[in-house]
């Protein structure tokens, strides 16, 4: 498999993410407002430990065993959590605000893009959760690429961003099979697959993702992984502290997570038991792999450090106290270019 | 197999597969294949489908009229479900098509080869009135032709399929289209899609590699 000349990557620090979804809505306004897209959520949020979006991705195979292409599963529009319907007429524009309250229209929905939003696990008080924001990984080894009969998806050779082109795609929907991030959405007013395209029109201008530059959380890195000066280099590679979601997939992913430290457990008797985890680590293991007990190490020896005095270069990183140097020279504000649809 | 001579059978009626005019075709019975799971062009789809039935679709019957200007298929086949929706992305529209080779050596099993074009009048349940021109050198490499040449048309009734596929005989075009005409002898091969089974693309029932032969009435 030939990889792309260079590629861009993003990696999302979960220590600070508060689930606000600021990065969803930034990404559903600018890419997915039109008819067919209505379903769509390119960037998604979930609690973990969860089901996800969609329902149980996770159970729904595609991706590579030992090299071999798995078959996967379609998820159906339900699953995803579809779009709901609600009587804005009446409550907005028919007059009758003060009595009747927005509700959802048809059928009872029974799941949602965020639908067990901080169920989390474990018991009080040592009950936990983490959010898990997701976009598509633009993989080194892209399932959905081999997977398209026709060659519809291409992994672009300057920057590894991994793209349907629509004008060969014809709906057939073996990408979304082979996904096994289950990132691809069907359009069903287009007949086309379509999925998040790692804001490539910004990027080419100089400006990071909608999700990365809108979160007010600072979560997000973006840049070249090759770029020893910017942040993904430094974080993924360097220090080892952001780590791609399920490696066993097979597709090497290119967003890269710094995965969560949790608060002390209690014991019985209400005092901190620093003994255990209060997020299992079979459970981090199961996302991230066996190596993500080396990166909660590392991150508590560099919290170790800064407590007692001592500078810690990577924290500074995390910290993001400059704003811009998350974006690997991806810092242009778009406010100063005329963008237009074409 | 012949196509008859229907000379005052505009296009129009032609297009509807319940026009008296098709009476006075003679319909054959082909029976169909499923495409080998072994010749798909990925290796998710090859797996996917090795343990799994292609080709739900056993039989077809074809008939063709031809105008003096346009050449039309009528395909017929049993199907009790109708899938014609897109709504969900679980859901598969059924479809029919007529493939043609452009040259003689044209392979059908593979839709053409690099050098060696097919053309391929293809109709889709989500479509019922829509026809599609394709031109394709291989498996995957199908390209829809702009232009409109081919009409299609077809209805669901009492579970059963009934589609016409219709184009000019002579077309002029940069790209590389079969040219038909009346006296001629041309192949054929048919391609019907199952959308409740989750056929589509090479996923389908097919006539076998042998082109079939059709001779269009009237001429020198």
């Amino acid at each position: 498999m030939a990889r792309s000349e260079r590629q861009l990557a993003m990696v999302m620090d979960l220590n600070k993410c508060i689930g606000c979804q600021t990065c969803t809505i930034a990404c559903k306004r600018l890419w997915t407002r039109d008819e067919g897209m209505e379903y769509m959520w390119w960037n998604t949020v979930n609690t973990q430990p969860g089901r996800g979006t969609p329902r149980d991705w996770e159970e729904m195979g595609g991706g590579f065993r030992d090299g071999d292409a798995r078959p996967g599963k379609l998820p159906t529009r339900r699953d995803f959590g579809d779009a709901w319907d609600f009587n804005y007429d009446e409550v907005f524009h028919g007059g009758k605000g003060d009595t009747v309250h927005l509700k959802v229209q048809g059928e009872e929905p029974d799941w949602g893009p965020n639908w067990d939003e901080d169920q989390g696990a474990g018991e009080y008080p040592n009950a936990y959760y983490f959010y898990l924001p997701r976009i598509c990984n633009h993989c080194t080894h892209p399932a959905c690429l081999e997977a398209c009969p026709r060659k519809a998806i291409v992994k672009r050779e300057d920057d590894g961003i991994v793209l349907v082109d629509e004008d060969r795609c014809r709906g057939y929907r073996f990408c979304m099979e082979a996904c096994p991030y289950k990132k691809i959405y069907f359009n069903h007013a287009e007949k086309v697959a379509q999925k998040c395209i790692f804001c490539f029109p910004r990027i080419e201008q100089g400006v990071a993702n909608a999700c990365a530059r809108q979160c007010p959380g600072r979560v997000r890195f973006v840049g070249y992984r090759d770029d020893e000066s910017g942040p993904i280099h430094k974080l993924v590679d360097r220090w080892k502290v952001a780590l791609p979601l399920h490696p066993e997939y097979g597709t090497e992913p290119n967003v890269f997570y710094v995965p969560p430290l949790a608060p002390p457990r209690f014991d019985e008797n209400g005092d901190i038991d620093e003994s255990q985890p209060r997020i299992p680590n079979e459970y981090l293991v199961s996302l991230f792999g066996p190596k993500v007990l080396d990166v909660l190490e590392a991150l508590k020896a560099e919290m170790a450090k800064t407590r007692s005095g001592g500078r810690s270069e990577i924290l500074d990183t995390l910290i993001a106290y400059k704003w811009k140097d998350m974006f690997g020279g991806f810092d242009r504000d778009p406010a100063t270019i005329e963008w237009t649809r074409s | 197999m012949k196509a008859r001579l229907a000379a005052a059978t505009d296009l129009d009626r032609l297009l509807d597969p319940d026009d008296a005019a098709w009476s006075g075709a003679r319909s054959e019975r082909l029976k169909l294949e499923g495409t080998p799971a072994g010749m798909q062009p990925t290796a998710v789809i090859r797996t996917a489908w090795a343990d799994k039935a292609i080709g739900a679709v056993g039989r077809v019957e074809v008939a063709a009229l031809h105008n003096g200007r346009e050449l039309a298929f009528r395909l017929a086949w049993e199907d009790a479900s109708e899938n014609g929706a897109l709504g969900d992305t679980t859901s598969f529209p059924d479809g029919a098509a007529i493939l043609l080779p452009t040259l003689p050596t044209a392979p059908a099993i593979t839709m053409g080869a690099p050098g060696i074009p097919v053309n391929a009048w293809y109709w889709r349940a989500d479509e019922p009135e829509g026809g599609r021109h394709l031109v394709a050198e291989g498996l995957g490499t199908s390209k829809t032709l702009e232009g409109g040449a081919v009409r299609g048309r077809g209805h669901w009734k009492s579970g059963r399929w009934q589609v016409v596929l219709a184009r000019t005989l002579a077309l002029q075009s940069a790209e590389a289209v079969v040219q038909l005409e009346a006296g001629g002898t041309i192949g054929f091969a048919v391609a019907i899609w199952e959308g409740g089974r989750g056929e589509r693309a090479g996923i389908k029932a097919f006539s076998g590699p042998q082109w079939i032969e059709l001779q269009l009435e009237g001429g020198r």
